[in-house]
């Protein structure tokens, strides 16, 4: 798959280490979040649905990065709202990369040319912008309910490719995704030289104004069953291949949430990055007082229930990889064949 | 909430079966600012981003509208929560983006474009 090798290695080592000390529950990806405002209304997103004062206001540089000592996750994933329209995100991502952290900038490329022309970043191999690209012109267009931001960000992708960043796609599919086209749509998106793509059924958010084309579980891997089967060698993914295995319904996985907890203005968020429980103060609160029995499919908890999402079930194929042998030889076969 | 349904406006009367904690939690999930009654007659306004029922001292956290400032609250303090400003999640509904959209392109259509 796309991940680079020192990328690999590290959460590979990441993960033994963690095993190795005997832990049940850690950490894979920090899912940062410094700010919740959004220049664009997709009608899938439930993030960003708060009265002015809550948009306008900004985590402090010091206090994102104490939740990333403390949390110590080697991938830091920033989302947001639009994590370019945070006006310290230049000195957050130099700090990141300073601490050799992996950080994936999760945008929607519409201000992306912009911020680059204007040397706001320097390329890394640390450094990952994640564009948001829910399919052709067509399908992105009205997903984020507005035309021409496909145009905006195919071009910020162009740009970035070309100054040498690290880019990559993130990919939600709803039930009214056609195959064929997101076939199509994955080869539009190595022809615009991404590193790779990620994708994942949405969540039905409760305050997401789209509620009728969410995924349930059945739906869910047969249409990713149709839109992986057969794939070509040139579609790179910068996921785990046992993770796209569990979305066609070749892999069985519970849910591990607090693989990719999250941080933002009102603290650790309990239990994941889409149920919106509560909040700890701290990372340690979260690991320890949250009653994880409570959620995944295994629990009974309604909201688990059709939930496929990366964010809770990535950590576990990225913890089926290193955990077992039938896990390393199944994501060896598919890294050296192309074969999911 | 479905659809375009708000608490908007909602003034609580805590009696019978509606309780405290019951008010809280809605006004936990509420997307818009509320109005915190207090027990000394004071009132803060504000949103409310997080609470504990089951701690030893439950308690309501919000962001004050006009300072900025968070706010712990004790159940004790408060009287009551009138869920008094706009839901920002309320008239977002996928139905509303449909109509504008159409209503968009019809226009379009109109000027010719």
């Amino acid at each position: 798959m796309s991940v680079p090798a020192a990328q690999a290695w590290t959460v590979a080592t990441y993960v033994l280490k963690q095993r190795l000390m005997g832990r049940k529950r850690y950490p894979l990806v920090l899912m940062l979040e410094p700010l919740l405002r959004c220049n664009l209304a997709c009608a899938g997103c439930g993030k960003i649905q708060y009265p002015a004062h809550i948009l306008k206001r900004n985590l402090p540089v010091a206090d994102c990065l104490a939740a990333v000592e403390e949390c110590n996750a080697p991938i830091v994933s920033i989302p947001g709202g639009e994590p370019l329209l945070y006006p310290h995100i230049e000195e957050l991502v130099r700090e990141l990369v300073a601490r050799r952290k992996y950080v994936y900038v999760c945008t929607n490329a519409i201000v992306l040319k912009e911020k680059l022309e204007a040397g706001a970043f320097v390329p890394s191999r640390y450094l990952s912008f994640s564009v948001h690209m829910d399919g052709l012109e067509p399908e992105h267009d009205e997903a984020v309910c507005r035309d021409g931001v496909y145009a905006q960000a195919a071009e910020g992708i162009r740009y970035a490719v070309a100054q040498g960043f690290r880019v990559t796609t993130n990919t939600t599919l709803f039930d009214n995704a056609e195959p064929l086209r997101v076939r199509e749509f994955f080869d539009a998106m190595m022809d615009l030289g991404v590193e790779g793509m990620t994708i994942s059924p949405g969540y039905g958010y409760q305050k997401a104004p789209d509620q009728e084309h969410f995924l349930g579980r059945s739906r869910t891997t047969k249409l990713f069953a149709q839109v992986l089967g057969a794939k070509k060698r040139r579609w790179r993914f910068n996921q785990s291949p046992l993770f796209l295995q569990f979305l066609m319904g070749k892999q069985d996985y519970e849910c591990t949430p607090w693989g990719n907890p999250l941080y933002n203005m009102f603290g650790w968020q309990r239990p994941c990055y889409l149920l919106q429980e509560g909040y700890a103060p701290t990372f340690r609160q979260l690991m320890d007082e949250t009653p994880w029995e409570e959620y995944g499919r295994a629990s009974g908890n309604v909201h688990c229930q059709d939930c496929m999402v990366h964010s809770g079930h990535e950590p576990t194929a990225v913890n089926a990889t290193f955990g077992s042998l039938k896990g390393l030889r199944d994501t060896a076969v598919s890294t050296l064949t192309g074969r999911l | 909430m479905e659809g375009d349904a708000s608490l908007r406006g909602w003034e609580p009367i805590l009696r019978g079966e509606l309780t405290l904690v019951d008010v809280v939690e809605h006004a936990f999930d509420y997307r818009g600012d509320v109005t915190v009654d207090r027990m000394d007659g004071t009132r803060v306004v504000g949103y409310v981003y997080n609470r504990d029922a089951s701690a030893s001292e439950p308690f309501v956290q919000l962001f004050e509208t006009k300072s900025g400032a968070s706010l712990t609250l004790p159940y004790t303090a408060i009287s009551n929560i009138r869920f008094t400003g706009r839901d920002a999640a309320a008239g977002q509904s996928y139905e509303a983006w449909k109509r504008s959209r159409e209503g968009w392109a019809e226009s379009t259509k109109s000027r010719g474009g």
